[in-house]
Protein backbone atom coordinates (compact mmCIF):
# COMPACT_ATOMS: atom_id res chain seq x y z
CA UNK A 1 0.00 0.00 0.00
CA UNK A 2 2.99 2.64 0.94
CA UNK A 3 4.58 1.52 -2.24
CA UNK A 4 1.53 2.06 -3.98
CA UNK A 5 1.29 5.52 -2.57
CA UNK A 6 4.59 6.05 -3.63
CA UNK A 7 4.25 4.99 -7.17
CA UNK A 8 1.29 7.38 -7.19
CA UNK A 9 2.91 9.88 -6.06
CA UNK A 10 6.02 10.30 -8.39
CA UNK A 11 3.80 9.61 -11.35
CA UNK A 12 1.72 12.81 -10.39
CA UNK A 13 4.49 14.54 -9.54
CA UNK A 14 6.77 13.84 -12.91
CA UNK A 15 3.29 14.29 -14.92
CA UNK A 16 2.95 17.99 -13.68
CA UNK A 17 6.59 18.56 -14.13
CA UNK A 18 6.57 17.63 -17.44
CA UNK A 19 2.90 19.02 -18.16
CA UNK A 20 4.45 22.67 -16.33
CA UNK A 21 7.71 22.42 -18.60
CA UNK A 22 5.89 21.89 -21.98
CA UNK A 23 2.65 24.91 -21.09
CA UNK A 24 6.12 27.04 -19.70
CA UNK A 25 7.77 26.29 -23.47
CA UNK A 26 4.65 26.93 -25.34
CA UNK A 27 3.22 30.22 -23.73
CA UNK A 28 2.97 32.83 -26.47
CA UNK A 29 5.64 35.74 -26.68
CA UNK A 30 4.89 38.88 -24.68
CA UNK A 31 3.03 41.37 -27.25
CA UNK A 32 5.54 43.89 -27.61
CA UNK A 33 4.07 47.40 -29.57
CA UNK A 34 6.40 50.20 -31.34
CA UNK A 35 7.51 53.05 -31.02
CA UNK A 36 5.82 56.48 -32.76
CA UNK A 37 8.76 56.64 -34.99
CA UNK A 38 9.27 53.16 -35.95
CA UNK A 39 6.04 53.20 -37.09
CA UNK A 40 6.39 56.29 -39.18
CA UNK A 41 9.38 54.78 -40.94
CA UNK A 42 7.39 51.68 -41.29
CA UNK A 43 4.71 54.27 -43.04
CA UNK A 44 6.88 55.76 -45.07
CA UNK A 45 8.63 51.92 -46.33
CA UNK A 46 4.67 51.49 -46.97
CA UNK A 47 3.50 54.28 -48.94
CA UNK A 48 5.24 54.10 -52.60
CA UNK A 49 5.16 50.13 -52.04
CA UNK A 50 3.01 48.14 -54.20
CA UNK A 51 1.06 47.30 -51.71
CA UNK A 52 -0.07 50.66 -50.69
CA UNK A 53 -1.11 51.26 -54.37
CA UNK A 54 -3.10 48.04 -55.19
CA UNK A 55 -5.15 49.41 -51.50
CA UNK A 56 -3.30 47.21 -49.38
CA UNK A 57 -3.98 49.16 -45.86
CA UNK A 58 -2.53 48.24 -42.46
CA UNK A 59 -5.62 46.77 -41.86
CA UNK A 60 -5.91 44.18 -44.83
CA UNK A 61 -3.31 41.99 -43.09
CA UNK A 62 -3.14 43.41 -39.55
CA UNK A 63 -7.08 43.26 -38.74
CA UNK A 64 -9.13 39.92 -38.30
CA UNK A 65 -11.09 40.33 -41.48
CA UNK A 66 -14.06 38.71 -39.30
CA UNK A 67 -13.70 39.55 -36.08
CA UNK A 68 -11.82 42.44 -36.54
CA UNK A 69 -9.36 41.99 -33.65
CA UNK A 70 -6.03 43.79 -34.53
CA UNK A 71 -3.36 41.30 -35.38
CA UNK A 72 0.31 42.63 -34.65
CA UNK A 73 2.26 39.33 -36.13
CA UNK A 74 0.38 38.59 -39.06
CA UNK A 75 1.02 34.65 -40.42
CA UNK A 76 1.83 33.00 -44.01
CA UNK A 77 -2.00 32.77 -43.96
CA UNK A 78 -2.53 36.87 -43.86
CA UNK A 79 -0.01 36.69 -47.19
CA UNK A 80 -1.86 33.72 -49.10
CA UNK A 81 -5.29 35.27 -49.29
CA UNK A 82 -3.79 37.58 -52.11
CA UNK A 83 -0.58 35.82 -52.72
CA UNK A 84 -2.00 32.61 -53.20
CA UNK A 85 0.47 30.31 -55.70
CA UNK A 86 3.42 31.73 -54.37
CA UNK A 87 2.41 30.64 -50.24
CA UNK A 88 1.17 27.23 -51.54
CA UNK A 89 4.66 26.51 -52.86
CA UNK A 90 6.61 28.12 -49.74
CA UNK A 91 4.64 25.61 -47.79
CA UNK A 92 6.00 22.69 -50.35
CA UNK A 93 9.26 23.29 -50.11
CA UNK A 94 11.70 23.04 -47.25
CA UNK A 95 11.45 26.40 -46.19
CA UNK A 96 7.84 25.90 -45.58
CA UNK A 97 7.20 22.38 -44.93
CA UNK A 98 7.42 22.71 -41.42
CA UNK A 99 4.90 25.08 -41.10
CA UNK A 100 2.28 23.18 -43.54
CA UNK A 101 2.45 20.27 -41.05
CA UNK A 102 2.02 22.53 -38.19
CA UNK A 103 5.39 22.58 -36.36
CA UNK A 104 7.07 25.40 -35.10
CA UNK A 105 9.26 27.42 -38.28
CA UNK A 106 12.06 26.01 -40.13
CA UNK A 107 15.43 27.67 -38.62
CA UNK A 108 18.71 27.46 -40.08
CA UNK A 109 19.97 25.26 -37.41
CA UNK A 110 18.47 22.38 -38.89
CA UNK A 111 20.00 22.68 -42.09
CA UNK A 112 22.47 19.80 -43.22
CA UNK A 113 24.50 22.27 -45.31
CA UNK A 114 26.42 25.20 -44.14
CA UNK A 115 24.65 28.56 -42.73
CA UNK A 116 25.67 31.45 -40.92
CA UNK A 117 25.67 30.84 -37.28
CA UNK A 118 24.68 34.41 -36.50
CA UNK A 119 21.60 33.35 -38.17
CA UNK A 120 20.93 30.05 -36.51
CA UNK A 121 17.97 31.49 -34.85
CA UNK A 122 15.78 33.38 -38.02
CA UNK A 123 12.75 31.72 -38.47
CA UNK A 124 11.60 30.70 -42.04
CA UNK A 125 8.40 33.02 -42.99
CA UNK A 126 7.08 35.45 -45.47
CA UNK A 127 8.64 38.04 -43.63
CA UNK A 128 12.35 36.19 -42.88
CA UNK A 129 13.12 36.95 -46.56
CA UNK A 130 11.03 39.85 -47.44
CA UNK A 131 10.64 43.20 -46.00
CA UNK A 132 6.55 43.15 -45.72
CA UNK A 133 6.24 46.90 -45.86
CA UNK A 134 8.70 48.07 -48.64
CA UNK A 135 7.77 44.73 -50.27
CA UNK A 136 10.43 45.13 -52.90
CA UNK A 137 11.90 42.25 -54.07
CA UNK A 138 15.84 43.33 -54.40
CA UNK A 139 16.51 42.31 -51.15
CA UNK A 140 14.35 38.97 -51.09
CA UNK A 141 16.47 38.02 -54.50
CA UNK A 142 19.82 37.72 -53.04
CA UNK A 143 20.14 39.52 -49.94
CA UNK A 144 18.23 37.69 -47.70
CA UNK A 145 19.50 34.06 -48.93
CA UNK A 146 22.89 35.14 -48.01
CA UNK A 147 21.56 35.94 -44.30
CA UNK A 148 21.45 32.35 -43.63
CA UNK A 149 22.70 30.30 -46.13
CA UNK A 150 26.96 29.91 -45.96
CA UNK A 151 28.02 27.25 -48.67
CA UNK A 152 29.89 27.54 -51.36
CA UNK A 153 28.20 27.86 -54.10
CA UNK A 154 25.85 30.16 -51.99
CA UNK A 155 28.84 32.32 -51.48
CA UNK A 156 30.46 32.23 -54.85
CA UNK A 157 27.37 33.87 -56.29
CA UNK A 158 28.86 37.51 -55.74
CA UNK A 159 31.87 36.72 -58.15
CA UNK A 160 29.51 35.17 -60.91
CA UNK A 161 28.95 36.36 -64.30
CA UNK A 162 25.14 36.13 -63.21
CA UNK A 163 25.76 38.26 -60.10
CA UNK A 164 27.17 41.08 -62.89
CA UNK A 165 23.87 41.17 -64.38
CA UNK A 166 22.41 41.52 -60.94
CA UNK A 167 24.40 44.02 -59.82
CA UNK A 168 24.41 46.20 -63.22
CA UNK A 169 20.69 46.78 -62.90
CA UNK A 170 21.38 48.59 -59.79
CA UNK A 171 18.81 48.72 -56.65
CA UNK A 172 15.32 48.74 -58.40
CA UNK A 173 12.08 47.76 -56.40
CA UNK A 174 11.93 44.50 -58.73
CA UNK A 175 14.86 42.72 -60.43
CA UNK A 176 13.69 42.44 -64.23
CA UNK A 177 14.72 39.12 -66.03
CA UNK A 178 18.12 40.44 -67.35
CA UNK A 179 19.55 39.76 -63.73
CA UNK A 180 19.96 36.74 -62.65
CA UNK A 181 19.86 36.15 -58.69
CA UNK A 182 19.19 33.39 -56.09
CA UNK A 183 15.22 33.08 -57.05
CA UNK A 184 15.55 33.31 -61.03
CA UNK A 185 17.23 29.43 -60.58
CA UNK A 186 15.86 28.38 -57.54
CA UNK A 187 12.38 30.48 -56.73
CA UNK A 188 11.24 30.35 -60.53
CA UNK A 189 8.87 32.47 -62.49
CA UNK A 190 6.11 30.51 -63.79
CA UNK A 191 3.10 30.58 -65.29
CA UNK A 192 0.29 29.94 -62.81
CA UNK A 193 -2.81 27.99 -62.86
CA UNK A 194 -4.72 30.32 -65.66
CA UNK A 195 -1.88 30.74 -67.56
CA UNK A 196 -2.03 34.01 -67.64
CA UNK A 197 -0.40 35.63 -64.79
CA UNK A 198 3.18 34.92 -63.88
CA UNK A 199 3.79 33.86 -60.13
CA UNK A 200 6.85 32.85 -58.23
CA UNK A 201 6.95 29.19 -57.97
CA UNK A 202 8.41 29.62 -53.67
CA UNK A 203 9.14 25.84 -53.47
CA UNK A 204 12.83 25.77 -53.07
CA UNK A 205 13.46 22.69 -53.95
CA UNK A 206 11.03 21.92 -57.36
CA UNK A 207 13.61 21.83 -59.76
CA UNK A 208 16.61 21.09 -57.67
CA UNK A 209 16.78 17.27 -58.32
CA UNK A 210 17.78 15.38 -60.22
CA UNK A 211 19.86 17.67 -62.10
CA UNK A 212 18.75 17.04 -65.17
CA UNK A 213 15.14 18.88 -63.80
CA UNK A 214 17.25 22.34 -63.31
CA UNK A 215 19.50 21.98 -66.54
CA UNK A 216 15.79 21.53 -68.40
CA UNK A 217 13.66 23.80 -66.50
CA UNK A 218 16.04 26.62 -65.66
CA UNK A 219 19.45 26.92 -67.07
CA UNK A 220 17.80 26.10 -70.85
CA UNK A 221 15.43 29.30 -70.56
CA UNK A 222 19.04 31.50 -71.25
CA UNK A 223 21.57 28.60 -71.86
CA UNK A 224 21.60 25.90 -75.12
CA UNK A 225 21.37 22.15 -73.89
CA UNK A 226 24.74 20.83 -74.15
CA UNK A 227 26.40 24.01 -71.95
CA UNK A 228 23.36 23.72 -69.72
CA UNK A 229 23.78 19.83 -68.79
CA UNK A 230 27.66 20.13 -69.08
CA UNK A 231 27.72 22.75 -66.55
CA UNK A 232 24.77 21.38 -64.28
CA UNK A 233 26.94 17.70 -63.86
CA UNK A 234 29.95 19.35 -62.77
CA UNK A 235 30.06 19.36 -59.40
CA UNK A 236 33.28 21.86 -59.39
CA UNK A 237 31.83 24.60 -61.44
CA UNK A 238 28.15 23.87 -59.17
CA UNK A 239 30.36 24.57 -56.01
CA UNK A 240 32.13 27.38 -57.55
CA UNK A 241 28.72 29.33 -58.45
CA UNK A 242 29.28 28.57 -62.48
CA UNK A 243 32.60 30.50 -62.62
CA UNK A 244 33.74 29.61 -66.34
CA UNK A 245 32.39 27.96 -69.20
CA UNK A 246 31.82 23.99 -68.53
CA UNK A 247 34.59 21.79 -68.99
CA UNK A 248 33.16 18.46 -68.99
CA UNK A 249 31.63 16.82 -72.12
CA UNK A 250 28.51 14.42 -70.81
CA UNK A 251 28.66 11.41 -73.38
CA UNK A 252 25.35 11.10 -73.63
CA UNK A 253 25.17 13.98 -76.46
CA UNK A 254 28.54 11.84 -78.59
CA UNK A 255 26.02 8.92 -78.60
CA UNK A 256 23.15 11.20 -79.54
CA UNK A 257 25.37 12.46 -82.47
CA UNK A 258 25.72 9.07 -83.42
CA UNK A 259 22.47 8.26 -83.89
CA UNK A 260 22.62 11.48 -85.71
CA UNK A 261 24.75 10.77 -87.90
CA UNK A 262 23.03 7.31 -89.06
CA UNK A 263 19.68 9.01 -89.21
CA UNK A 264 20.49 11.28 -91.44
CA UNK A 265 23.23 9.52 -93.08
CA UNK A 266 25.96 12.25 -92.24
CA UNK B 1 3.04 3.96 23.20
CA UNK B 2 2.41 1.08 20.97
CA UNK B 3 0.47 2.70 18.50
CA UNK B 4 2.64 5.70 18.64
CA UNK B 5 5.87 3.24 18.24
CA UNK B 6 3.89 1.56 15.45
CA UNK B 7 3.44 4.88 13.54
CA UNK B 8 7.20 5.36 14.16
CA UNK B 9 7.82 2.05 12.50
CA UNK B 10 5.20 3.11 9.47
CA UNK B 11 6.92 5.95 8.59
CA UNK B 12 10.22 4.80 8.67
CA UNK B 13 9.51 2.09 6.61
CA UNK B 14 8.18 4.21 4.24
CA UNK B 15 10.59 6.38 3.40
CA UNK B 16 13.02 3.36 3.32
CA UNK B 17 15.81 3.00 0.68
CA UNK B 18 14.04 0.38 -1.26
CA UNK B 19 10.80 2.53 -1.61
CA UNK B 20 12.69 6.13 -2.54
CA UNK B 21 14.97 4.48 -4.93
CA UNK B 22 11.82 2.43 -6.60
CA UNK B 23 9.86 5.90 -6.60
CA UNK B 24 12.19 8.09 -7.93
CA UNK B 25 12.71 5.28 -10.97
CA UNK B 26 9.24 5.68 -11.86
CA UNK B 27 9.24 9.09 -11.32
CA UNK B 28 12.26 9.52 -14.36
CA UNK B 29 10.77 6.89 -16.36
CA UNK B 30 7.05 8.56 -16.65
CA UNK B 31 8.94 12.44 -16.41
CA UNK B 32 10.89 11.25 -19.36
CA UNK B 33 8.06 9.44 -21.44
CA UNK B 34 5.78 12.47 -20.61
CA UNK B 35 8.14 15.11 -21.78
CA UNK B 36 8.98 13.62 -24.87
CA UNK B 37 4.85 12.99 -26.03
CA UNK B 38 3.81 16.12 -24.63
CA UNK B 39 6.89 18.46 -26.82
CA UNK B 40 5.87 17.34 -29.90
CA UNK B 41 9.88 18.45 -31.09
CA UNK B 42 10.67 15.07 -29.32
CA UNK B 43 8.37 12.55 -31.10
CA UNK B 44 11.92 12.00 -32.93
CA UNK B 45 12.98 9.45 -30.52
CA UNK B 46 10.33 7.19 -32.03
CA UNK B 47 11.80 7.13 -35.57
CA UNK B 48 12.90 3.56 -36.65
CA UNK B 49 15.75 4.58 -38.81
CA UNK B 50 16.94 7.74 -40.26
CA UNK B 51 15.16 9.97 -42.25
CA UNK B 52 15.64 10.95 -45.68
CA UNK B 53 17.23 14.49 -46.97
CA UNK B 54 14.00 15.09 -48.07
CA UNK B 55 11.53 14.23 -44.89
CA UNK B 56 14.27 15.29 -42.53
CA UNK B 57 12.93 18.67 -41.97
CA UNK B 58 9.81 17.55 -40.16
CA UNK B 59 10.39 14.13 -39.63
CA UNK B 60 8.88 14.71 -36.23
CA UNK B 61 5.94 15.31 -37.45
CA UNK B 62 4.74 11.75 -37.62
CA UNK B 63 0.99 12.31 -38.42
CA UNK B 64 2.13 13.57 -41.67
CA UNK B 65 2.61 10.71 -43.37
CA UNK B 66 1.82 8.29 -40.83
CA UNK B 67 -1.76 7.16 -39.74
CA UNK B 68 -1.67 4.99 -36.94
CA UNK B 69 0.41 1.89 -37.97
CA UNK B 70 -1.31 1.99 -41.29
CA UNK B 71 0.88 1.52 -44.91
CA UNK B 72 1.78 4.79 -45.83
CA UNK B 73 -0.94 5.31 -49.31
CA UNK B 74 0.24 7.13 -52.73
CA UNK B 75 -2.71 9.99 -51.38
CA UNK B 76 -0.64 10.81 -48.54
CA UNK B 77 3.10 11.00 -50.90
CA UNK B 78 0.55 12.97 -53.24
CA UNK B 79 -0.72 15.66 -51.12
CA UNK B 80 3.38 17.16 -51.83
CA UNK B 81 4.83 15.88 -54.69
CA UNK B 82 1.48 15.67 -57.02
CA UNK B 83 2.85 18.37 -59.06
CA UNK B 84 5.94 17.09 -59.57
CA UNK B 85 4.40 13.88 -60.68
CA UNK B 86 2.26 15.63 -63.27
CA UNK B 87 3.94 14.22 -66.44
CA UNK B 88 4.93 10.98 -64.80
CA UNK B 89 6.07 8.56 -67.34
CA UNK B 90 5.92 5.27 -65.51
CA UNK B 91 2.80 6.49 -63.66
CA UNK B 92 -1.01 5.35 -63.32
CA UNK B 93 -1.67 6.00 -67.44
CA UNK B 94 0.68 3.64 -67.97
CA UNK B 95 0.53 0.72 -65.75
CA UNK B 96 -3.21 0.91 -65.51
CA UNK B 97 -3.30 -0.32 -69.34
CA UNK B 98 -3.77 -3.86 -68.96
CA UNK B 99 -0.19 -4.49 -71.56
CA UNK B 100 1.99 -3.77 -69.05
CA UNK B 101 0.10 -5.66 -66.20
CA UNK B 102 2.68 -8.42 -66.34
CA UNK B 103 5.54 -5.77 -65.39
CA UNK B 104 4.12 -5.34 -62.44
CA UNK B 105 4.53 -8.19 -61.02
CA UNK B 106 8.51 -7.69 -61.60
CA UNK B 107 7.99 -4.22 -59.70
CA UNK B 108 5.23 -2.77 -58.30
CA UNK B 109 5.39 0.89 -60.07
CA UNK B 110 2.17 1.77 -59.08
CA UNK B 111 2.90 2.10 -54.99
CA UNK B 112 5.12 4.90 -54.46
CA UNK B 113 6.45 3.03 -50.85
CA UNK B 114 7.53 0.09 -53.25
CA UNK B 115 10.85 2.24 -54.27
CA UNK B 116 10.47 5.03 -51.64
CA UNK B 117 10.89 3.68 -48.34
CA UNK B 118 11.76 6.21 -45.45
CA UNK B 119 13.61 5.68 -42.41
CA UNK B 120 15.82 2.99 -44.31
CA UNK B 121 18.82 3.28 -46.31
CA UNK B 122 18.31 4.85 -49.52
CA UNK B 123 20.64 5.04 -52.49
CA UNK B 124 19.75 8.89 -53.70
CA UNK B 125 16.75 10.51 -54.89
CA UNK B 126 14.71 8.74 -51.98
CA UNK B 127 15.23 5.72 -53.22
CA UNK B 128 16.06 2.37 -51.29
CA UNK B 129 15.94 -0.61 -53.72
CA UNK B 130 19.16 -1.31 -54.95
CA UNK B 131 20.17 1.22 -58.03
CA UNK B 132 20.27 -1.13 -60.52
CA UNK B 133 15.97 -1.35 -60.06
CA UNK B 134 15.41 -0.87 -63.84
CA UNK B 135 16.90 -4.18 -65.10
CA UNK B 136 13.75 -5.82 -63.59
CA UNK B 137 12.25 -4.45 -66.91
CA UNK B 138 14.74 -3.24 -69.09
CA UNK B 139 17.92 -5.63 -68.75
CA UNK B 140 18.16 -6.14 -72.47
CA UNK B 141 19.02 -2.79 -72.82
CA UNK B 142 22.49 -3.08 -71.75
CA UNK B 143 22.87 -7.35 -73.08
CA UNK B 144 22.39 -6.50 -76.58
CA UNK B 145 18.86 -5.28 -77.81
CA UNK B 146 20.55 -1.89 -77.70
CA UNK B 147 24.26 -1.33 -79.84
CA UNK B 148 24.48 2.33 -77.93
CA UNK B 149 23.67 1.08 -74.89
CA UNK B 150 26.17 -2.30 -74.84
CA UNK B 151 28.19 -2.93 -71.49
CA UNK B 152 26.63 -0.45 -69.43
CA UNK B 153 26.51 -1.26 -65.83
CA UNK B 154 22.82 -1.86 -64.39
CA UNK B 155 23.24 0.36 -61.44
CA UNK B 156 23.92 3.67 -64.06
CA UNK B 157 21.22 4.07 -65.47
CA UNK B 158 20.04 7.17 -62.96
CA UNK B 159 23.00 7.23 -60.46
CA UNK B 160 24.82 9.12 -63.34
CA UNK B 161 22.66 11.65 -63.94
CA UNK B 162 20.93 9.83 -67.85
CA UNK B 163 17.54 8.76 -66.72
CA UNK B 164 14.76 10.41 -64.82
CA UNK B 165 12.13 7.49 -63.66
CA UNK B 166 9.14 10.05 -63.62
CA UNK B 167 10.22 12.34 -65.64
CA UNK B 168 11.63 11.56 -69.53
CA UNK B 169 11.00 15.02 -70.80
CA UNK B 170 14.64 16.71 -70.73
CA UNK B 171 16.25 13.95 -71.19
CA UNK B 172 14.78 11.51 -73.65
CA UNK B 173 16.26 11.01 -76.90
CA UNK B 174 14.08 12.91 -78.59
CA UNK B 175 14.77 16.12 -76.38
CA UNK B 176 18.76 15.27 -76.91
CA UNK B 177 18.56 15.08 -80.72
CA UNK B 178 16.48 18.18 -81.17
CA UNK B 179 18.38 20.62 -78.63
CA UNK B 180 22.08 19.81 -79.74
CA UNK B 181 24.32 22.00 -80.79
CA UNK B 182 22.89 25.19 -79.56
CA UNK B 183 25.14 28.22 -78.42
CA UNK B 184 25.90 28.58 -74.66
CA UNK B 185 23.44 31.32 -74.95
CA UNK B 186 20.20 31.07 -76.87
CA UNK B 187 19.68 34.05 -78.84
CA UNK B 188 15.89 34.42 -76.91
CA UNK B 189 16.20 34.31 -73.37
CA UNK B 190 13.04 33.41 -71.91
CA UNK B 191 12.16 33.94 -67.70
CA UNK B 192 9.43 35.74 -67.25
CA UNK B 193 9.04 39.31 -66.07
CA UNK B 194 6.75 40.34 -63.89
CA UNK B 195 4.54 43.13 -63.74
CA UNK B 196 2.60 44.79 -60.80
CA UNK B 197 0.25 46.95 -61.91
CA UNK B 198 -0.71 50.18 -59.37
CA UNK B 199 -4.42 49.99 -59.05
CA UNK B 200 -3.84 54.08 -57.01
CA UNK B 201 -1.96 56.82 -58.04
CA UNK B 202 -0.77 57.31 -54.48
CA UNK B 203 -1.26 55.23 -51.35
CA UNK B 204 -4.66 55.57 -48.96
CA UNK B 205 -4.12 57.42 -45.49
CA UNK B 206 -2.88 54.54 -43.08
CA UNK B 207 -5.93 53.09 -41.63
CA UNK B 208 -4.43 51.73 -38.17
CA UNK B 209 -1.89 53.67 -35.96
CA UNK B 210 -2.99 53.33 -32.12
CA UNK B 211 -2.76 49.26 -32.49
CA UNK B 212 0.69 49.39 -33.26
CA UNK B 213 1.32 51.82 -30.59
CA UNK B 214 -0.04 49.29 -28.03
CA UNK B 215 -3.43 51.36 -27.77
CA UNK B 216 -5.31 47.77 -28.14
CA UNK B 217 -8.09 47.58 -31.24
Amino acid sequence: MKKLLAIAFSITLSLALSLGLSLTASLPAQADSITEAELNEITAQWKPSAHALADVNCSSCHQDSETKAFVEKPNYESCQSCHEGETDTFLLGKHGIRLREGQTPLTPTKARIAMKPEAHSKQMNCNACHNVHSVDTYQASVDSCLTCHNDEHSLNYKNSKHSQSFLAEGNIERPSNASVTCSTCHLQREADKSGKNTFVNHNNTYNLKPRDRMASEVCMNCHGMEYAFNSIFDNELVNSNFSRPPEIHLKSFDMVRVLQEKREGK
Amino acid sequence: MASRSGKGRGLKSFINIKTIIGGAVVFLLVWLVATMTMATEQKAIFLPGVTSEGHLGFEASCASCHEGFKKVSNETCNRCHEAELEQDIHGDKKFRDIRWAEKLEKLDALTCTACHGEHVKMYGRGVHLQPDLCMACHEGIITGEMTSHEGFTADGCWTAGCHNYHDHRSISTGFLYDNLDQPPMLPVQTVPEIVVEAQLETAPSPDLKSEFLGGGT
